[in-house]
């Protein structure tokens, strides 16, 4: 194998537990969003449009729709010999085999992928942000600054910095501090899990740190604090651009609705770097003589008979007659029957609001209903 | 095991003037705001569990090849079999009549010799159906014929380029061409023992002008030929009229269904971002692909990827292909808008009910 430059490790075992039933059947990665995308394109994007055609995936709560949509990874152009994205979820050895612990110890297990990369630099990503990056430019960085390790921060609003990893930089940009959490921020810089190590570096720290019985073995509560500790050159690179971590299923909601709007927040179509997903093919969606659609994105094989406003309809939406849809987002496949009324809620894949039933209120928080799950009238 | 392998003729035009065909073979014809109409032919043959295909090309074969790429979308790109590109003899799209021209059978024989399948299913690419070509061979094979061919009953007097049978009992005495109400007309989806087509070939190839169904005009009472009838929607596309009536067909729901489920239609695979309403838009009876964004007004009317009606335009009863962008307070209706138009903001595009108006490529 040629060596390279630059490989990704994307880390997308996590559960996501703060979104409820939405994660109750599949990995966060894999939760649809914005109405044809699954998380995990957006980073699997950049991953494609910056260059980086290796990308190792490592996988372990519930990753069969995740494995099955990934596939080869043909639909990100990933699908090179040379390369490619390789699945890599937790696996036994001569000496036994454990669950990922930690973000630094799911690479750890995977250091015999990782060396035979050969590569310089590894990209390590989070699977569940929603942003644009052009990773290529980070690494022009971390090398413009002879660094060992490069972490991707942006400026958050002051009063929410106590909530983030926070980085205090010199003016250079070189890292002093990281606290994680901190009462008091002295910086209002926080960590985006987005990290660039130099190869040999990390696959030591990492071998060190396995055998370091006090570790957590993350990458924010040890990994960082070590290679300050030891003197090395830390750098932050600073994105100002739209980036989201879908955390909860307040944010989720929020960063759907704004992709909407005659100004969105997060534009789908810029053309310089488009979002690939692994979509399949169905008919244009077909808007009834009865139906309405109204500030909203909606994707092909939907038929909506009744009214839709200001909501996110993925693939194969079924909205029956007199039926209204407002403030909400629907996954693949879900049904809104004649005259149900859908207002301010999550619908998961193929779950169904039966004729005439109610589910959601403006007034009330954002409501979920999970795969394949239906709401009857009067319930 | 698939039983058959699949060939599919491209390489003519139809005896219509409608300038919708100029330039383009009618297999690349953009249809349903994200189809090509060979996506029909391709599909049924896959559907039906046939991993091995044959196209015969036209000389401007570039758009088709384009769409089909290496027959990936259609889970043609095989290491045994797949999607073969083959070669038409030289008469390019403007040869009509003929769809199954024997000199291209000659000329591409080696594909029926290359594999032992028992059946060759053939096929064109002008007729918007899903066909069960499962069934078609079961029927085939029930019924002991030579050949069945898949025809369906005219409801009105059709186009000259369509090919019909007259029968008796389900077994066909001859062909002509042109169709008139209540005649049998072929769908041009045939069912023949791959051994049998390579003995036509070979006892045809003196008149190998002749298109296949023609040359056995006289050897009908040797082979068994029968019909078997096809049932579900079907539209035949060789002029602007049809073209159009086919689009504005799938503008209703139960059409609709049975086109998106009955035996999936598949396509070229876009990148595209759902279709974006934008705040007070208005949109009734239309189906509109991937990738619109869609400011002012549209009804009635199918719209292709990539289209943008931009704030204060209207858009009705027409279709307008991909990548058309309808500029501000731009009027369209009862009219064709192909690929990549952009229509100047406030300028009018009218057709009639009984003439569409036609803009073409840009």
């Amino acid at each position: 194998m040629s060596k390279k430059e630059c490989v990704a490790m994307l880390l997308a075992g996590g559960q996501g537990s703060r979104l409820g039933v939405l994660t109750s059947k599949v990995a966060k990665p894999a939760v649809s969003f914005g109405g044809k995308y699954r998380i995990i394109d957006f980073v699997l994007s950049n991953c494609a449009n910056s260059g980086i055609n290796t990308v190792g995936v490592l996988t372990q709560y519930r990753p069969y729709l995740l494995h099955e949509y990934l596939g080869t990874g043909e639909a990100w152009n990933l699908d090179e010999r040379d390369g490619g994205v390789a699945i890599l979820p937790p696996f036994a050895t001569q000496t036994g085999g454990s669950w990922y612990a930690g973000t630094a110890d799911a690479i750890t297990q995977n250091l015999g992928y990782l060396e035979s990369q050969d590569a310089e630099y590894i990209l390590i990503l989070s699977g569940d942000q929603l942003y644009r990056m052009d990773y290529e430019d980070m690494l022009a960085t971390h090398k413009a600054n002879n660094a060992d390790l490069t972490v991707a921060v942006m400026p958050v609003p002051w009063e929410d910095a106590s909530r983030f990893g926070i980085m205090n930089c010199a003016d250079d940009g070189r890292i002093e501090e990281f606290v994680e959490k901190p009462a008091e921020p002295k910086s209002n810089l926080a960590s985006m899990g987005i990290y660039i190590f130099n190869a040999k570096l990390l696959i030591d720290t990492l071998k060190e740190d396995d055998k370091d019985p006090n570790s957590t073995h993350d990458f924010g509560g040890d990994i960082i604090p070590k290679l300050l500790a030891d003197g090395k050159r830390l750098f932050t690179y600073q994105f100002k651009a739209y980036w989201r971590d879908v955390g909860t299923v307040a944010s989720f909601h929020e960063a759907n609705m704004e992709l909407l709007g005659s100004e969105p927040a997060f534009d789908l179509f810029a053309q310089d770097a488009p979002i690939m997903s692994n979509s399949s093919t169905r008919p244009p969606a077909y808007v009834g003589p009865k139906g309405s659609v109204d500030d909203s994105l909606v994707d092909n094989g939907c038929a909506i008979m009744g009214t839709v406003e200001h909501s996110v309809i993925s693939a194969e939406v079924y909205v029956g007659k007199n039926a209204i849809v407002k403030d909400s987002i629907l996954f693949p496949g879900a049904i809104v029957e004649d005259g149900a009324v859908v207002i301010n809620a999550i619908m998961a894949e193929r779950s169904v609001v039966k004729a005439g039933a109610h589910f959601g209120s403006a007034d009330e928080e954002t409501v979920t209903l999970g795969d394949d799950a239906v709401v009857e009238k009067g319930e | 095991m698939p039983k058959a392998i699949g060939l599919i003729t491209c390489n003519y035009t139809t005896a219509s003037k409608d300038d919708v065909f100029s330039g383009r073979p009618v297999a690349s014809m953009p249809y349903l705001g994200r189809y090509r109409l060979v996506d029909f032919a391709l599909s049924n043959m896959v559907n039906a569990g046939i991993r091995n295909v044959g196209m015969i090309m036209p000389n401007n074969y570039r758009s088709l090849v384009d769409h089909v790429g290496s027959g990936k979308d259609w889970d043609l790109d095989r290491k045994n079999g797949g999607l073969f590109i083959m070669p038409g003899t030289a008469f390019g799209t403007s040869r009509t009549g003929a769809r199954f021209l024997i000199r291209d059978l000659v000329q591409n024989r080696e594909f029926f010799t290359k594999n032992n399948e028992k059946y060759v299913v053939l096929s064109t690419a002008n007729f918007i159906c899903s066909v069960d070509i499962k069934g078609l061979i079961a029927k085939h094979e029930e019924s002991g014929a030579n050949i069945t061919v898949l025809c369906k009953r005219a409801s009105c007097d059709g186009n000259i380029d369509v090919v019909t049978f007259d029968v008796e009992d389900g077994r066909v005495k001859s062909m002509n061409q042109g169709v008139k109400f209540n005649q049998l007309a072929f769908l041009d989806y045939a069912v023949i023992e791959r051994e049998l087509l390579l003995e036509l070939i070979d006892s045809f190839a003196a008149v190998d002008h002749l298109d296949l169904f023609e040359a056995l005009n006289s050897e009908y009472g040797r082979f068994r030929v029968m019909v078997a009838e096809f049932d579900r929607y079907m539209k035949p596309i060789f002029d602007k009229d049809s073209y159009f009536k086919a689009n504005m067909d799938l503008l209703d729901e139960d059409v609709l269904t049975e086109f998106a489920n009955g035996y999936p239609i598949k396509t070229k695979a876009h990148d595209n971002p759902p279709a974006k309403y934008e705040p007070g838009c208005k949109v009734s009876n239309a189906l509109i692909a991937s990738g619109d964004r869609i400011y002012g007004s549209v009804q009635s009317s199918v719209l292709g990827r990539n289209v943008i009606v931009e704030p204060g335009a209207s858009v009705r009863n027409s279709v307008l292909m991909q990548g058309v962008i309808v500029k501000a307070g731009a009027k369209i209706e009862n009219a064709i808008i192909d690929k990549n138009n952009v229509v100047p903001a406030g300028t009018e595009l009218r057709g009639t009910d009984g003439d569409i108006l036609y803009l073409k490529k840009n």
